[in-house]
């Protein structure tokens, strides 16, 4: 896949050195300098509709943002193009935070309707305010080409476009392959999950969106510069949704598919003429089209065919990992991990499902969690991982405050969780689910990402060695390149316990690790959770499974409605009276005198 | 006075038809959690047709009653083409985007019809306007907010006091748990379209005497419909339809007293400073995650 995209880039940079000898005049070029202006948006946009799953149907408007600002620069204060463009592409940058940030956090949909409202605005704003866009007249007399005061020929305007769709191209498949682009994955797929890892949903979601507006705010300069003159009616819904249609014709979440589609639907209108009044209609049976025959688009087609074709090797070799103990043991002198929760409550309207509820996680100890179905474990562990908010009461992990942080917050601090209903990133690759795990050991900035930095390949090639080591830790190395949902069960548990043990969590906790296993796999689990405890990990495990909690924990904490009634060593809380009527109800002779009084 | 009697009261008649799409992307989001994006369009299907129909011949009553119907048709085979096959995907990337390519094409079908011109839908509530504390306005306008409140208690009606509703009550709290007691989910989430359906043509049939019946005449209802849904809090029935109102009028005393612009670039600032403060919407609940 690799050499693949080499090839890609190669054969990209052939084609966009070719045109111009080849074309004819100069309507020829420069319908194709509309498609590289194209071509950009549709890069940016991939990151937003490709890698986060968020849909913007206003890249009309934040082009047209662009356009406008990059022509009041240059027609009023003399700005040359590159510094138009360039402020342009900030101003853009600047409103997607501004679009994102307040939307994302709450449901990825809404930002479909935010983004067509923006459109709106921008197109009121531009017909409104006269004195300074030139209302439906628009803005004429733009300034021809122009770099540091020089007038850039029709050949030398081209190269700069080329080389700057060039270097678009080049960036959203860098950070598509850095740990930026993962986080992003991981968020379409599982939000849940995601900040459970210490992935900050929202912000991956804003900087997704950010991406989008900045490329969006950038071609539309390009795009006043190359036209001369710009009006409110150049920048309409269709073009959002022809923007959409470039990026999932062409293939989302590919590196060449969206210029690929920028392409055909740049040319596809000369065709579409002779439907006159059927065009509208064309671009929405295209898109319902690809939809259903084609979702992955063209590229993303071809390459699952040549999957197909030509599957990678599924196994890793164990070998070219870092050992497992290595990634994750602690400093023997250094303090073993403590979580302490002091009466916690939590309240959903009127029932209480934790009531003052205080336990202590002793450093470096396997602490079971049980109690009968109903009794408030998980209600408890969704708490302290800051998935739910306490109604009162405190936690803490090492004396440091978790209530009242969010779950990312407190999954940086060093608390990682496995799930119940597994919550694995279905699409990625077990190899990629540990490495987004690994996610708050990567340090690099978006800066290095973007430029593919040796010290971004050197953390890149160390997470990826420690993601391989902890699959050969929980025996996982033969299936590293095979996707997650092809897991079988019992193996998707594990995967889990190696993603969150990637986290390198000074606590780890596991969510009924043993549901749904089988006998073998609960003896292979039981004998993981020593090893992970022998490494000085601390461990919280909510199970149902006597026979594993008495092999493993060193201390058991009972749950019942709400209420924790008894917590001490397996053996003292076997035989705990309430523990057992908790369980078993109320003992024989009671039930006796019930029956016995009507 | 007279002025702001005006534009309280146009701007009831303009936020009855919000709130009605709104109720409208309420009902498909509390059962699906997914919503038609083009339910902007079935606003124009219900105005357009009930223009057709009355030219077939066609008495007014019948012909808007019909139209509303075809309204309810359109919102189950969008449901069942376009969004179900779509349900159990991750994020929402594939029904936005099919209910919009089919909203585009239904949209382009209507403006070759039309060839781009409104149509007037005559109707007894706009023969003569009456005069309230020196505002005029017509009947039909007075009727709009009337029947989008009507609608809202007869939403909680249906909800509490009949099978279905009960059942859509169940499905929008708990899909999987629905289905597990024998509710068939899928045929919920589609009678659920079919009422945001009714209720959008119904919007159409209501407004289309007052501004005309064309083939972008859902365009705007349908997005300030989303965003009005977005501030009083998508889960809620009363919220989206007291919002609704809200915004109507708040856009008319904009547009009274700045322009028509402004209106838009204010009403949509609204949802979007509303998003910041009140992320759940003004009326909303929380929707907790279940981990």
């Amino acid at each position: 896949m690799r050499h693949l995209t080499t090839i890609g880039f190669l054969a990209l940079a052939v084609i966009l050195v070719a045109v111009p000898l080849a074309s004819n005049n100069e309507y020829e070029l420069r319908l194709f300098m509309l498609f590289l202006i194209y071509g950009i948006i549709a890069v940016g946009l991939n990151v937003l509709v490709g890698l986060t799953g968020l849909v913007s149907l206003g890249q009309a408007g934040l082009f047209a943002l662009g356009s406008y600002t990059g022509a009041i620069l240059a027609t009023r204060l003399g700005f040359d193009m590159v510094s138009s463009a360039l402020v342009a592409a900030i101003v853009a940058g600047f409103f997607g935070v501004l679009l994102a940030y307040p939307t994302v956090r709450v449901r990825g949909v809404y930002l479909a309707v935010v983004t067509i409202a923006f459109g709106l605005i921008v197109e009121n704003v531009a017909i409104e305010w006269q004195s300074m866009t030139g209302g439906t007249t628009g803005i004429t007399s733009i300034p021809s080409p122009n770099v540091f005061g020089f007038r850039l020929s029709g050949y030398a305007y081209y190269g700069l476009l080329a080389v700057v769709l060039f270097l678009a191209a080049a960036a959203a498949h860098n950070l598509k392959i850095s740990r930026f682009g993962r986080a992003m994955l991981a968020v379409s797929q599982s939000e849940t999950a995601a900040r459970a890892l210490g992935v900050d949903a929202t912000g991956v979601r804003t900087l997704a969106f950010v991406a989008a507006a900045v490329t969006a705010g950038l071609a539309g300069t390009f795009y006043a510069f190359l036209n001369s003159y710009i009006s409110p009616d150049i920048f309409t819904f269709s073009d959002s949704v022809r923007f959409l249609l470039m990026v999932i014709l062409g293939g989302a979440a590919s590196t060449f598919g969206p210029i690929l589609g920028a392409y055909i639907l740049t040319y596809l209108p000369e065709y579409l003429q002779q439907f006159a009044v059927w065009q509208k209609f064309a671009y929405g049976a295209l898109l319902l089209i690809v939809m259903f025959v084609m979702p992955r688009g063209i590229m993303g087609s071809l390459a699952f065919g040549l999957k197909k074709l030509r599957p990678a090797p599924r196994a890793v070799s164990a070998t070219e990992g870092i050992l497992a103990e290595d990634t994750l043991r602690r400093d023997p002198n250094a303090l073993r991990s403590e979580l302490v929760a002091r009466d916690l409550t939590v309240r959903f309207g009127g029932l209480t499902a934790l009531n003052k509820a205080s336990l202590r996680v002793k450093p470096g100890e396997v602490h079971a969690l049980i109690g009968p179905n109903g009794a408030g474990k998980s209600t408890f562990v969704n708490t302290i991982s800051g998935f739910y908010r306490p109604t009162e009461g405190e936690f803490e992990i090492d004396g440091v405050q978790l209530a009242g942080r969010k779950s990312h917050e407190i999954a940086r601090l060093g608390l990682s969780r496995t799930f119940q209903n597994t919550e694995l990133f279905g699409e990625l690759t077990v190899l990629e689910n540990v490495m987004v795990g690994y996610q708050q050991g990567l340090g690099y900035g978006l800066a290095a990402a973007l430029l593919r930095t040796p010290a971004m390949r050197r953390q890149e090639e160390e997470c990826r060695r420690a993601a391989i080591g902890l699959l050969a830790f929980v025996d996982l190395q033969d299936y590293a390149n095979e996707e997650a949902r092809f897991l079988p069960f019992g193996l998707q548990r594990r995967l889990e316990i190696a993603r969150a043990l990637a986290a390198r969590p000074r606590l780890l906790l596991l969510d009924e690790p043993a549901a749904g296993l089988t006998t073998q796999e609960i003896d292979a689990l039981e004998e993981m959770i020593r090893r992970i405890a022998a490494l000085g990990v601390s461990v919280l495990l909510i199970e149902h499974h006597v026979e594993l909690i008495m092999a493993v924990a060193d201390t058991v904490t009972v749950l019942d409605y709400g209420q924790i009634i008894a917590s001490d060593t397996p053996a003292v809380v076997q035989d705990d009276p309430r523990v057992i009527e908790a369980y078993f109800g109320t003992s024989l002779e009671h039930a006796d005198a019930a029956e016995a009084t009507p | 006075m007279s002025t702001v009697v005006q534009y309280i009261l146009s701007g009831l008649a303009i936020g009855g038809i919000y709130a009605l799409v709104a109720l409208g992307f309420h009902i498909m989001w509390s059962s699906a959690k997914a919503v038609n994006f083009a339910h902007g369009d079935t606003l124009m299907i219900g105005g357009l047709l009930a223009v057709y129909f009355l030219a077939a011949g066609l008495p007014l009553a019948l012909a808007c009653l019909l139209a509303i119907l075809v309204g309810g048709l359109f919102g189950v085979v969008l449901e069942r083409i376009a969004v179900r096959p779509f349900l159990g995907q991750h994020g929402s990337v594939g029904w936005m985007l099919t209910t919009i390519a089919i909203g585009i094409m239904v949209e382009s079908v209507a403006t070759i019809q039309t060839q781009g011109y409104a149509l007037p839908l005559p109707s007894p509530g706009i023969a003569s306007s009456i005069q309230i504390l020196g505002a005029g306005v017509y009947p039909q306008e007075l009727a709009i907010p009337v029947v989008a409140l009507i609608a809202m208690f007869g939403l909680r009606l249906l909800q509490h006091h009949t099978l279905i509703g009960r059942a859509m009550r169940a499905v929008a709290h708990n899909g999987a748990a629905a289905s597990l007691m024998g509710i068939n989910v899928f045929r919920v989430v589609a009678f659920s379209f079919a009422l945001a359906g009714l209720l959008g043509a119904a919007a159409g049939v209501l407004v289309a005497p007052v501004v005309q019946a064309s083939s972008t005449m859902g365009v705007l209802p349908g997005l300030k419909g989303f965003a009005v849904a977005i501030i009083g809090g998508i889960t809620s029935a009363p919220g989206v339809v007291v919002a609704g109102l809200a915004y109507g009028v708040m856009e008319k005393f904009v547009e009274g007293y700045i322009s028509s612009a402004a209106r838009e670039i204010v009403g949509f600032s609204v949802m979007i400073l509303t998003l910041l403060v009140f992320p759940q919407g003004l009326f909303g609940k929380r929707e907790v995650m279940k981990v």
